[in-house]
């Protein structure tokens, strides 16, 4: 048979092709799947930070029967830059947050983060409003950047870094709750509960910012990272948001929301849609959908209120337009 | 509270095996290590080689050191640890190497595949990619904190007889230092402007930066930084930004005695540091203009 340039174009393609799926189904990206036959997701209205929260997200906690009974909790806020603006998690949530674990009958409940900008911690702490909540509870802070680590396989391989130093606050806590501030991000489109997960990764080791992450793709490291550290909930921060040129200047978008969650892919996939974006456009999300948790509505069951569109879409800086969803 | 009495402290944390951990766990911290060593150098020189010891034993094969005990990878911390050895006058070739190590570390920018991408096809970031400094760790981009010890440590080893390969690196630190600054002066962690939005400067790389830049002519960016940091420290209540603002605002012959009072008054006892690198720091800052500073460059 004659190989002509067509045909063999033709042939390349199609064995690349083949190599592409056997190479997925031989050395499949990831080890493990948390997705499960359906999610639960629940969006509180809150309009603002007030002492009401607490009842309010302890109302909405119960709706989802957690087991956190003698169980130790992590909370991973987001907490970035000691800088003014909705850039961190609010700390009233954060101190609601965790009061409630405890009347769950959480044995222990610690709030951690390794802030991924600046590296003076304590400054980030203070600015952020949370010491007076530590000190309430006596509830213990952890610097993510700072702590013991342990060297850990990564359960998928989206990045090629095979393996990370992780902390052993996280590694050791039964049960890991991701709170996020819905904001949009110049990098990766938005930051919510999966990105979120950028903070456990320690400065001690990657530096501020951790540069290895953005070199081996954000996208792929948010997957790599959430893969080897299940998130068990989610409550996302959705009180007053953060829209355009995120994570740090931004502007303040009121949305008054508390998005909770049993599933990350889903809690970032509905604010995703409260955002008025189309979580498929979001990769890591997309990618994520396959088994990080449920991405899709059909497999998302709403506990509160159902999301509906904003009425204006979070503004996004040009390069990310490719988000907005479309209008049906 | 007395600074003898924070040294106690300090030296009742160190680990049963010699060394810091940050936090009171059992891992080493190559940051931690150093900066303590300092302190105690201050007050009880008899222990040099002890202390030297303690760091050349941590070196890895290349030269470099890690960023905890028990890591095999190459970190910034080998600046610091440099500057420990420079204290410590250590006698051994851990210097050196630790030198020669720093001369052949850079940026990934450093590199002229990712210096044609950040000219051509990604301008979000503006900063002057042929100007590069050192990384956090290998495989990233360099950033202002460990490019300013680098520059401190090559500084401090070499004052006396200093190669044209140093010199070179230096000056290719400095101008790294001085593109990345902030619009209006200090520095943030490594960019002034993303996506056309200028960055405000953190107060910890700001210090840091001036200290590196200390015997260099007073351009306007240090002017600028200066004042910044001058300014901004009246205002710093956290323990470690407030202690490298007194560390970096003495090399320039700031007042300080304010700055050190309040200081004083934040840590009380020390025992609610509960950070030995933040620790260590500010006893070292407390001590300033008592000792020899640690980060000073001769000219």
């Amino acid at each position: 048979m004659k190989l002509d340039r067509r045909r063999f174009l033709g042939s390349s393609v199609g064995v690349a092709a083949a190599a592409g799926v056997t190479a997925e189904w031989v050395w499949p990206k990831h080890t493990v799947s948390y997705r499960r036959p359906r999610s639960a997701v629940a969006v509180l209205n809150a309009a603002e930070y007030s002492e009401r929260i607490e009842a309010l997200l302890l109302d909405g906690l119960r709706l989802f029967r957690l087991q956190v009974l003698g169980r130790s909790v992590l909370l991973k806020p987001n907490l970035v830059e000691d800088m003014p603006g909705p850039v961190n998690t609010n700390s009233a949530l954060i101190g609601a947050a965790a009061r409630c674990f405890l009347r769950l009958g959480a044995v222990r409940v610690v709030i951690g983060e390794g802030p991924g900008h600046q590296r003076d911690t304590e400054l980030v702490v203070q600015a952020a409003g949370l010491k007076p909540h530590l000190a309430e509870r006596q509830i213990e802070f952890v610097d993510l950047n700072r702590d013991e680590l342990r060297k850990v396989k990564l359960k998928a391989n989206y990045s090629g870094l095979g393996e990370l130093w992780l902390p052993s606050a996280v590694l050791e806590s039964d049960f890991v709750v991701s709170m996020p501030k819905v904001k949009t991000h110049h990098w990766a489109g938005v930051t919510l509960s999966l990105k979120n997960m950028f903070g456990v990764v320690p400065g001690m080791k990657y530096g501020w910012p951790k540069n290895l992450l953005h070199w081996s793709g954000i996208h792929e490291c948010i997957l790599d990272i959430c893969a080897t550290v299940p998130i068990h909930f989610v409550i996302a921060d959705g009180i007053t948001a953060m829209e355009g040129n995120g994570p740090l200047h931004g502007s303040p978008r009121q949305l008054g929301k508390i998005v909770l969650a049993d599933d990350p892919v889903a809690a970032d996939a509905t604010c995703a849609r409260l955002m008025g974006f189309d979580p498929l456009r979001v990769r890591h999300l997309s990618e994520g959908g396959h088994f990080l948790g449920n991405l899709r509505e059909d497999r998302i069951r709403m506990l509160a209120e159902e999301v509906g569109a904003p009425t204006r879409p979070f503004s996004v800086l040009p390069e990310f337009r490719y988000l907005l969803a479309v209008k049906s | 509270m007395s600074n003898s009495d924070l040294l106690d402290e300090l030296r009742r944390r160190e680990l049963r095996g010699g060394g810091w951990s940050f936090f009171g766990s059992r891992q080493v911290s190559l940051e931690a290590t150093p900066l303590a060593i300092l302190c105690l150098l201050a007050e009880r020189p008899s222990e040099a080689p002890r202390l030297g010891k303690l760091l050349s034993d941590a070196q890895l094969a290349d030269g470099s050191w890690p960023s905890f005990v028990g890591d095999r990878e190459s970190s910034w911390t080998t600046a610091l640890a440099v500057c420990a050895l420079n204290s410590v006058n250590d006698p051994s070739k851990a210097r050196e190497r630790g030198e020669s190590w720093l001369l052949r570390a850079k940026g990934q920018e450093g590199h002229w595949f990712w210096r044609w991408k950040f000219k051509t096809a990604d301008r979000n970031v503006q900063f002057d990619p042929d100007k590069y400094g050192w990384p956090w760790i290998s495989g990233s981009a360099s950033w202002v904190i460990p490019t300013a010890f680098s520059i401190i440590a090559i500084k401090q080893f070499t004052v006396c007889n200093r190669s044209e390969e140093s010199e070179k690196r230096i000056h290719l630190g400095r101008e790294m230092l001085l593109d990345r600054a902030c619009v209006d002066g200090g520095w943030n962690s490594g960019n002034s402007v993303v996506y056309g939005v200028p960055l405000r400067p953190h107060v910890e790389a700001t210090a840091i930066a001036l200290l590196a830049l200390q015997d260099e002519q007073r351009t306007e960016v240090i002017q600028k930084s200066l004042s910044w940091l001058r300014q901004n420290a009246a205002s710093v209540d956290s323990v470690s930004s407030l202690a490298w603002c007194i560390l970096s605002l003495f090399v320039y012959q700031e007042p300080i005695g304010g700055l050190k009072n309040r200081l004083a008054t934040i840590i009380g006892d020390g025992r609610d540091i509960r950070n030995n690198a933040t620790l260590a720091t500010a006893i070292l800052a407390l001590k300033c203009g008592e000792m020899i500073h640690p980060f000073e460059v001769l000219r």
